[in-house]
């Protein structure tokens, strides 16, 4: 669209917006008299609220006494009736439309060639509720929501220094969609701050529907198994972040927050280590470092040490397995295979169908996959138990969940093909690609490798509080 | 090539010196560890200059580095070849050479993606490596020294001092990769190489003598005593470990591999500008070709020569072209 001012004559103008909205039905025009002057009042249906929009704009406006001009008419409302705390000019279609969809109220009058615009959004909207993806036994119990001034009034209730910065503007030609960019000036470094706009700035997509729009904007542009920008829904820990010099960008119509940049061993951190004592927070951090490590490599060092190296095995454990496995008609590797694809089939079934359906899905996997084909001696009751193990390992780590998946399949094909010289191999490969990941210069592997001792205190253990309250980190000692 | 530091450089260089001293064949003795040590210490005080006042500059100092490194890559493939008897990859046997090509192959492929990442990856990584090498290194060799016979200590020498340090000398092939690699270290190079050699002294020590404790009464009839040490281990009673000991020799070839590619590759940019893509590659291809030619020979005192050569250039270099601005930053 054209950015076209308005038109001075009051039919002229409606007629556009006809024009332009394809006479749309739920683009409403009021058209009345006040102050001896022609005006309209223009609003989205269902993006306004019809009580506040009759209590605090038409019951006023309605008892204008007469005016001389429609400048004067405009200069009472803006300046001394205050109908809204958020009146922004609309000089030309472009902004009328995107305010009016935003949900905003928006006056013309006749001979003038500006309107002005009220905030009475009343759409409806999820409220504030428990995060569904990020659970927490000590922390609050609230998410983000889709509506991003409810998400930014949840980080301002929760950080009230004037440091925090929120930074709000529009991207996608169609959607328009309202973000957010927000930080804590006196923490993050202002240069990682220029090149997330300058990288937000070669953005010119159609739509901003999810954070996946803008993620490859904000990430490094080469090959990378791993998430170099975080997610999280939840406003504690998003503050958290921000007082450690992150920046976070928020999305109007998605109840996540993206983070940048994200560390590795931040997916084994959440809030409620710092609710428990240091000695069980750091055994249950240790316990997700062997649970991810399990949730990878268990299948294929199975699959391996059966197929190829059996002498790491015991007497006793290798004549267990050489009988279970003698029954089963696949090899190993196809056997663990067959078992976790049936694993990823179920649980895609178990998203994306209808919650009602899901106990269906429960049944099917739990006799047919659990029962039946270990009965008929399709799969081997040690792989299935491996396979278990594995995927249990992998709910411990949901951040991590699809490098895990696709991983987990990797090595298994390496395991099985090259037995622990595949492994191995696969195993150099993935470290060299976490260590190459990395946003604006921030190593994803940090401070793991490159190596720095200040941050082992909450990362190989979880240190006392009283010992982290000094520190005053931020991210920026692991730019490199 | 970016900014590395001292930890990440010792790290790379390390892994490569550990491969080669797991690839040592015959038989050890205390003078072995004593011809080693030597070596080190004598590599160290001719590295010193180098790095104090020292630097790669000129073409010909450039174009010889580059050959050392693709001889020495290929020393390395030809290393792994040779161990191919005593360490245990599936297909290997089976096919022959195609299998051994195989095997160079595939690590060749991960180190052309490895090397693809650049040198900040590779460092940080070999960092990782490193230190879950020296973890799986313990682990192993500690069981290993439950079994272990201390008389076997003091076996009477195989071999004389001098080829001892001949050996010794022969095993420090990473070097032509620090004389690329200080040019780019955060901080102090001598601090650097004192380090390196330091660690590289110590790891030497500790893994040598576990070896000649452990494997030192068979020192005769084996080829590979430090990995026959690893294979020896046997922490329970009905379970052998000297698989694990397959990951670690894997990591560590990748990661002595990838480095050799890497410093070469930069070489290669530095000296033809216009020679852009297929860079790894041909390095690799090179190399490759170079542990054909070695056909799985040892070549200790060529090794050794080639190495001294280097060394001597370099020196004899600082000395007569000495470079202020080169000193520790």
């Amino acid at each position: 669209m054209k950015e076209r001012g308005l038109l001075p004559s009051l039919d002229d103008s409606i007629a556009e917006i006809r024009r332009i909205s394809g006479g749309s039905s739920d683009v409403l025009i009021n058209r009345f008299v006040t102050g001896d002057i022609h005006c309209a009042l223009l609003c989205c249906e269902g993006m306004v609220s019809a009580s506040v929009i009759t209590e605090l704009i038409f019951e006023p406006i309605t008892g204008i006494e007469k005016k001389n001009s429609p400048g004067e008419l405009f200069h009472y409302i803006s300046e001394e009736l205050l109908l809204s705390t958020d009146r922004p000019e609309v000089n030309d279609y472009d902004t009328l439309f995107r305010l009016m969809n935003s949900g905003f109220a928006v006056l013309l009058a006749e001979g003038m060639e500006r309107g002005l615009a009220f905030g009475v959004q009343g759409y409806a909207s999820r409220g504030v509720q428990e995060p569904s993806g990020e659970g927490n036994i000590m922390g609050a119990h609230e998410g983000f929501t889709e509506t991003i001034r409810v998400n930014m009034s949840q980080i301002r209730r929760r950080l009230k220094s004037p440091e925090l910065v929120m930074e709000l503007f529009t991207k996608g030609s169609m959607s328009c969609t309202d973000m957010c960019l927000c930080y804590m000036k006196d923490r993050v470094p202002q240069e990682l701050i220029d090149k997330i706009k300058s990288s937000l700035g070669e953005m010119d997509t159609e739509a901003v529907l999810t954070t996946g729009y803008i993620r490859p904007f904000v990430e490094n542009g080469s090959f990378e198994l791993f998430d170099s920008a975080g997610t999280t829904e939840r406003p504690d820990v998003l503050c958290s972040k921000l007082i450690e010099g992150r920046a976070a960008i928020f999305l109007d119509g998605v109840p996540y927050a993206v983070v940048i940049p994200r560390l590795f061993c931040e997916s084994f951190q959440t809030l409620d280590d710092y609710a428990f004592k240091p000695y069980y927070s750091t055994f249950i951090r240790w316990l997700k470092y062997l649970a991810f490590l399990a949730a990878v490599l268990l299948p294929s060092f199975y699959v391996a040490i059966v197929m190829y190296h059996p002498e790491l095995l015991n007497s006793t454990l290798f004549m267990l397995l050489v009988e279970a496995e003698k029954k089963a008609p696949l090899s190993i590797a196809t056997e663990s295979l067959f078992v976790l694809l049936m694993y990823e089939m179920v649980r895609e079934a178990g998203v994306r169908l209808p919650k009602p359906a899901g106990g269906a899905v429960s049944i099917i996997s739990g006799l047919i996959i659990g029962d039946a084909a270990v009965n008929s001696g399709l799969v081997s009751t040690p792989l299935l138990t491996m396979t278990a193990l594995a995927v249990l390992g992998g709910l411990v780590v949901p951040e991590l969940d699809p490098q895990i998946t696709v991983l987990r399949f990797a090595f298994i094909i390496a395991g099985g093909t090259l037995g622990l010289f595949g492994i191995s191999l696969l195993a150099c490969a993935v470290l060299v690609n976490i260590c190459a990941t990395e946003d604006y210069g921030f190593p994803y592997t940090a401070p793991l490798s490159p190596f720095r001792s200040s941050g082992m205190g909450d990362t190989a253990v979880r240190s006392d509080i009283k010992k982290m309250q000094d520190r005053g980190f931020t991210v920026e000692e692991y730019h490199e | 090539m970016n900014s590395i530091s001292k930890y990440q450089l010792a790290a790379m260089l390390l892994i490569t010196d550990i491969f080669s001293l797991f690839c040592t064949g015959g038989s050890i003795s205390l003078v072995t560890l004593g011809g080693m040590l030597s070596a080190a210490g004598v590599q160290f005080l001719m590295t010193l200059s180098f790095t104090q006042y020292g630097g790669i500059d000129t073409k010909g100092q450039k174009a010889l580095l580059l050959v050392y490194l693709l001889f020495f890559g290929g020393t390395l493939f030809s290393s792994l070849w040779r161990t191919g008897s005593a360490i245990y990859i599936p297909y290997e046997k089976s096919l022959g050479l195609w299998g051994r090509l195989l095997t160079a192959g595939l690590i060749a492929l991960v180190c052309l993606y490895s090397s693809s990442t650049g040198i900040r990856a590779v460092s940080r990584a070999a960092v990782i490596a490193a230190a879950a090498g020296l973890l799986c290194i313990v682990i192993d060799f500690g069981s290993a020294v439950l079994n272990a016979d201390w008389g076997n200590i003091s076996r009477p020498e195989a071999h004389s001092y001098i080829y001892e340090f001949m050996r010794g000398f022969a095993l420090s092939g990473g070097l032509g990769s620090f004389y690329v690699l200080t040019g780019k270290i955060r901080g102090s190079r001598s601090s650097a190489a004192a380090m390196y050699f330091g660690a590289k002294a110590a790891l030497t020590a500790a893994v040598l003598l576990t070896a000649l404790s452990v494997a030192g009464g068979i020192a005769g009839i084996t080829d590979f005593p430090v990995i026959t040490a690893a294979q020896l281990s046997q922490p329970f009673e009905a379970q052998r470990i000297d698989s694990v000991f397959l990951v670690i020799f894997v990591s560590f070839a990748v990661f002595a591999v990838t480095v050799q590619v890497m410093t070469a590759s930069y070489l290669l940019k530095e000296l033809f500008p216009g020679f852009r893509r297929w860079r790894s590659s041909t390095v690799t291809a090179l190399i490759i070709g170079a542990a054909l030619l070695k056909s799985g020979r040892e070549l200790i005192l060529m090794r050794a020569a080639a190495l001294a050569a280097l060394m001597l250039l370099t020196v004899l270099s600082t000395i007569k072209n000495p470079l202020p601005e080169q000193a520790d930053r």
